[in-house]
């Protein structure tokens, strides 16, 4: 096992990223007060599409995902997946679960009291743990069944499908309707469960007033990504990792809005005078559809020594902004087709062109941000992402020469990865990619 | 041996031999994975549907360009022998969503392994009044999808025989089941695991022939065999199509009595109803009857009762089959049955019966390692 890596968090460029620890902070702080309080707690997963109906209901909500990997960023994630691990959980589990796992069954040990050393205070024992039946992602509705056991609370999981992208002999268009029509009445049954579990009675109004907010938000944040594409590249992936949790923890309230509107300033005010993230930039990257190493975000910096940055990332990215009909008045029906487009944006175009709607998207990134190769990262743990990472790297070398590279670690177990030959990889592939445009200037 | 383990054992060795012959007869054969693909509706459009299987026995060298080390090893064996032409007979292939590692496999295969046939089947991970309600508007896509193939209408009446035909598939593997409550067994493991994956390969009234010979024969007394206690054993977990584990734990001095796996009791202890609607009944019945970690069961509120909600049965197989122990064995990177473990280990060890958890690749040369921790186990017990 190597030592952990000294510095984890990678220096930002943008001064609006740099205020979302606090902002993690401060939602940290209002679980715990709700906890004293007796108020509603619920634990979630993101882009579940709940977010809106819990904020209508006023629940407060602890993202149980990326509090592991904020263990991970600070370095103490290890004894909690010791602790998963002595109670029956393999290794090979996601660690994003395992990670909560351990640290509920510590807490459980310690009779509800916080593991010393957590960060932010620890998570509080929740009133309701709300999982999803979605197209991939096991974790999500069997980790909060197994987590049952240390806090006893319910679980309630909602459906979440959205059609495959590929049927030889069916049209997604007859689809369309009756997978809208399931999410809308799941999350109809949802509000019900709250309803019941906390007493509280869903105000329908303020929940159109806050499907509109985050109809809003959601097309601010992406344009501001959108000026993203500017050269040199003004604002990183490491501020988007931070940049994100506005929008997938705290969607449909007005310091999500107000936080885009001033990210699309400050980037704005840096393409206007073209500050770029590195003085020198020489290479620009795309962070494919993986998950980061919230143990060593600093690796970013290290592309950065090297002259290369990262304008643009797959994951984390803002949802696509989805027209709705007028006619569609309902919230709950509004959630649902936001839903359904935004799972199945890229389907027909991926039908006539590579099969694959991600490796449509990554084309369309490497044109609009002028891109020069792909980055993917293997977390060892989570199958739901990074299963079929090959096939897509496959799939997209026959439709782009763009240097490929692929990283292997994990989200929050550092013992699956060796800063040392992740460096190696770098500088090999930046030599890789200087051969590649030295190509392209003949 | 009789005529009728003859008969599987020749089908078992070569499972695809008959789906050739039929596809040179102009029939056409749908492969399919996981108990969870609604095999009546093939069988009602006219089509045989085909169970695929991996290859315990062959590494998986060539899925390693498409598809992870750190995917289910049991997925990438049947990618392997896809990519390798062992389905090149396939007509088509059709993949219910059961899991992470199934859902991505699809993907894969639809643009690797050409056939002329593809179909995603959505089954929800709950199963709320909506989740049912979907599921047979996608069951209706489903079989609007295999007529649009066939180039047949499926009416309600080739459900209904398809229905029938498959029901009492059921109930002829669930009588051979029962021969293995006496003691001592009158069919082992290793044979049942033949017998499912021999069936699996032919057309459903074929399967049925086949299992009602097995069945006359053994209740004329063909399969007495030899006396002398050896613990019983269940063996619960994920696809384990092939026989050398099941040969593993029986070489070892233990009689394997029952099963709770994908390719063992799993899609025979339901029947679909046959009143009503027969899209509804498959839905209804597919979705809530199929006991397997990939759907989710509302807990009825305490810790002791959700598992005895989860896992009830498991330990109603143990009583009527009258295990000694069980074996939970869990092919590496199948979450959905890994995040059960402790779980179901807490829940069998609260009724007293002896648990061991093995977790291990889907390859046969792996199975020397488990080896002497089956034989441990079996010394506790005895």
């Amino acid at each position: 096992m190597e030592a952990p890596i000294e510095k984890t968090t990678a220096q930002k460029s943008t001064e609006t990223s740099k205020r979302v620890r606090l902002m993690v902070k401060d939602l940290a702080r209002k679980a715990h007060e709700a906890r004293a309080k007796q108020e509603p707690i619920a634990y979630l997963f993101i882009s579940s599409a709940y977010d809106d109906i819990l904020r209508a209901l006023d629940i407060v909500s602890v993202g149980t995902e990326n509090y592991a990997g904020l263990c991970a960023a600070k370095n103490c994630a290890e004894p909690f997946l010791a602790k998963a691990e002595s109670e029956g959980y393999p290794r090979n589990l996601c660690t994003y679960a395992t990670c909560g796992l351990g640290f509920d069954a510590m807490r459980r040990d310690l009779g509800g009291e916080m593991p010393p050393n957590s960060p932010d205070g620890g998570m509080d024992i929740p009133t309701v743990m709300l999982g999803t039946g979605m197209m991939i992602c096991d974790p999500r509705y069997k980790w909060y069944q197994a987590a049952q056991r240390y806090s006893g609370s319910p679980v309630h999981v909602l459906g979440l499908l959205n059609p495959s992208h590929y049927y030889t002999h069916a049209d997604l268009r007859d689809m369309r309707g009756y997978y809208i029509k399931y999410v809308a009445d799941e999350l109809r049954e949802l509000v019900g469960f709250l309803e019941k579990q906390t007493g509280r009675r869903m105000d329908w109004d303020r929940l159109s007033q806050v499907v509109d907010l985050s109809e809003k938000t959601i097309k601010l944040w992406s344009d501001a990504y959108d000026l993203r594409k500017a050269v040199p590249a003004p604002m990183p992936i490491e501020d988007a990792l931070n940049a994100m949790v506005p929008g997938y923890f705290m969607m449909g309230t007005q310091l999500a809005y107000d936080f885009y509107r001033e990210l699309y300033d400050e980037i704005k005010y840096r393409v206007d005078h073209k500050i770029g993230t590195i003085p020198n930039e020489k290479y620009r990257l795309l962070w494919a559809l993986s998950l980061p190493p919230w143990y060593g975000l600093v690796i970013f910096n290290y592309f950065e020594s090297k002259g290369a940055v990262f304008p643009i990332e797959v994951v984390y990215h803002p949802p696509p902004p989805v027209e709705i009909p007028d006619a569609v008045k309902d919230p709950i029906e509004r959630i649902a087709w936001r839903f359904y487009d935004q799972m199945t944006q890229r389907y027909e175009k991926s039908r006539s062109h590579t099969g694959d709607p991600w490796v449509e998207w990554f084309l369309e990134l490497i044109d609009d941000y002028k891109l020069d190769g792909v980055v993917f990262h293997q977390a060892m743990t989570c199958r739901t992402i990074h299963t079929g990472q090959l096939h897509q790297m496959n799939v997209f070398k026959k439709h782009s020469d763009k240097p490929v590279l692929l990283l292997e670690g994990d989200i929050v177990d550092v013992r699956n990865y060796s800063e040392e030959s992740t460096h190696q990889k770098v500088d090999f592939f930046i030599e890789v990619l200087e051969q590649y445009k030295a190509r392209q200037s003949r | 041996m009789s005529a009728g383990m003859a008969r599987v054992e020749e089908v078992f060795r070569d499972r695809s031999r008959r789906a050739k012959e039929l596809k040179s007869q102009g029939r056409k054969v749908i492969g399919y994975l996981c108990t969870f693909t609604l095999v009546e509706f093939i069988t009602a459009a006219g089509l045989v549907p085909y169970r695929m299987t991996g290859n315990m026995r062959k590494q998986a060298e060539l899925a390693e360009h498409h598809l992870e080390t750190i995917a289910c090893s049991y997925t990438r064996s049947v990618l392997d022998l896809a990519i390798g032409g062992s389905y090149s007979f396939l007509d088509g292939f059709v993949i219910p969503h059961s899991c992470d590692n199934i859902v991505k496999l699809y993907g894969i295969w639809a643009q690797t392994v050409k056939h002329e046939y593809g179909h995603f089947v959505n089954v929800p991970h709950t199963t709320s009044k909506a989740s049912l309600k979907f599921f047979e508007a996608e069951l209706d896509t489903f079989r609007k999808s295999l007529e649009g193939y066939a180039g047949r209408k499926i009416t309600d009446a080739d459900l209904r025989q398809a229905i029938t035909l498959h029901n009492k598939q059921r109930t002829l593997v669930r009588q051979l089941y029962e021969f293995r409550k006496g003691d001592p067994p009158m069919i082992s493991g290793t044979e049942m695991t033949r017998v499912v994956g021999a069936i699996t390969s032919l057309p459903v009234a074929e399967g049925n022939e086949l299992l009602e010979g097995l069945v006359s024969e053994v209740r004329d007394g063909c399969y007495v065999k030899k006396n002398g206690k050896a613990p019983r054993l269940m063996i619960y977990g994920t696809g384990n199509d092939d026989v050398p584990f099941v040969e593993l734990v029986e070489q070892s001095g233990a009689r394997v009595v029952i099963d709770d796996l994908c390719s063992g009791t799993r899609p025979y202890w339901f029947d679909v109803g046959a009143a009503g609607d027969p899209v509804a009944a498959i839905a209804k019945s597919y979705l809530e009857e199929i006991n397997c970690p990939r759907t989710f069961r509302q807990s009825p509120g305490t810790h002791e009762a959700d598992l005895e909600n989860r896992f009830g049965y498991i330990y109603r197989f143990v009583q009527d089959f009258k295990a000694d122990g069980v074996i939970l064995y869990v092919i590496m990177y199948c979450d959905t049955h890994a995040f059960d473990a402790p779980d179901l280990i807490e829940y069998l060890k609260s009724k007293n019966v002896p648990v061991l958890h093995l977790e291990e690749e889907y390859q046969a040369s792996a199975l020397g390692r488990l080896k002497t921790r089956v034989q441990a186990f079996l010394e506790t017990i005895a």
